[in-house]
């Protein structure tokens, strides 16, 4: 990519180190949900449409997007930025979970919708901000983890195939 | 001792991974014939491994080179991880961090292996998770050389279950008549509690506790266990008083 630019495209290179620099300068965190937003809240902070009852925690802004763009969620977020990683030495503090409490506390939330990731430290994760919820006497759900859709059984891994069983839904009459 | 360089499906568990270069991890891994060894795993972050590379799961590793760093080659599954969450993980962290603290890479420990293998376990499902805790304590201390005497005091008298003693890390309990106050006075029946692994009550386990941690930190060269700080944050959270209450 370095020789791309350098021989074949210096203007662009021009416009990509701007662009990097403007990111650099003026991209910060929402200071409500820790998202990245040029403004001082962000635009899912900002809009007056959002299900203000439904509060959707994940680990990383990346996770933010991915959600808005496939999952059909109307509820507002909270970026960790990480997750609980106590080997290297990641504990609350540096999660926000200071900022989590706040809004706990002072929204009308009803229910905390955890989406960390399914590793070891995403459930621990997901175990202490249950508590949270739990202690002030709100809904806490976790996402579901299982088969992926549109794949088969045979090529799933077993510890995905065993949540997916210790997961499994009643089969309702239409 | 040296690594042979190529090994195959050894019996093993992931303790601790953390990201290296764009796609790839280094995993620290303790193995039953191969003792604790680091691993870079390539390209396991952007592509899914058949079997998860994370703690808690038990696995066959194969791996080649020799030295500080071999290069993971395969995983296999090896029965059916813990399923665990909640408070019991971050006990289960702390066993993981102890481990790689406390023994030297590459030193061939199938008792120190099998010793996690059993506490994992345990913590993972069994009640009394703090007397799992505590015999996982007291055994790799053993295992490691720096066992506590807990048998015999220093004056050489076999400890009696109703006399305190004093304990002096590098020496051992001496029996003392005043047992009000002193940081590491233990009543003889938690002596023979941790010797025994079977707890009588919870204060055997509190001074159990504190004696175990005062002997590890002498090991551990003055620097402290990363999960025992994020663990007493997270108690001195839970137990502070909201302001607002909803």
């Amino acid at each position: 990519m370095a020789f791309h630019l350098l021989e074949r495209d210096r203007n662009g290179a021009g416009e990509l180190a701007r662009a990097m620099s403007d990111a650099m300068d003026s991209v910060g965190h929402c200071e409500r949900c820790r998202m990245l937003t040029e403004s001082l809240l962000c635009p899912i902070c900002e809009s007056g449409s959002r299900d203000p009852s439904l509060l959707c925690v994940v680990e990383t802004p990346a996770d933010v997007v991915a959600v808005e763009n496939s999952a059909g969620y109307s509820g507002r977020y909270f970026v960790l930025t990480g997750h609980l990683s106590p080997l290297d030495g990641i504990g609350p503090e540096e999660l926000g979970l200071d900022q989590l409490e706040k809004l706990l506390d002072e929204e009308p939330i009803e229910e905390v919708i955890v989406a960390t990731n399914p590793t070891v430290e995403g459930e621990a994760t997901a175990h202490y901000v249950g508590e949270l919820c739990r202690s002030r006497g709100l809904r806490a759900s976790r996402i579901a983890h299982g088969v992926p859709v549109g794949g088969e059984l045979e090529f799933v891994d077993g510890g995905t195939l065993s949540h997916a069983l210790a997961g499994r839904q009643l089969m309702e009459p239409d | 001792m040296s690594l042979p360089a190529r090994v195959t499906l050894e019996a093993a568990w992931i303790l601790h991974r953390r990201p290296y270069r764009d796609s790839s991890e280094i995993i620290d891994l303790v193995t039953l014939g191969h003792g604790r060894i680091s691993a870079v795993s390539r390209g396991s972050r952007s592509r899914r491994p058949k079997v998860p590379l994370e703690p808690f799961q038990p696995i066959h590793a194969s791996w080649v080179g020799r030295g500080e760093l071999v290069t993971l080659t395969g995983a296999e599954p090896r029965g059916p991880g813990l399923r665990v969450t909640g408070r019991r993980l971050l006990s289960m962290f702390y066993v993981n961090e102890l481990l790689l603290r406390l023994t030297v890479k590459q030193d061939h420990q199938p008792d120190v292996f099998r010793l996690y293998e059993n506490t994992i376990k345990g913590v993972a499902s069994a009640p009394q998770e703090a007397v799992w805790l505590r015999n996982f304590e007291s055994a790799l201390l053993d295992a490691l050389g720096y066992g506590l005497s807990l048998e015999t005091d220093t004056d050489g008298c076999a400890v009696q279950a109703d006399a305190y003693y004093r304990y002096y890390l590098e020496e051992g309990p001496q029996r003392v008549e005043d047992h009000g106050h002193g940081a590491l006075t233990v009543s003889g029946g938690t002596l023979l509690a941790i010797k025994s692994g079977s707890y009588d009550n919870p204060e055997q386990l509190s001074q159990a506790r504190h004696l175990l941690t005062a002997a590890m930190d002498l090991y551990l060269g003055g620097r402290p266990l990363k999960t025992r700080q994020v663990l007493n944050e997270m108690r001195s959270r839970s137990s502070r008083p909201r302001v607002l209450a909803k």
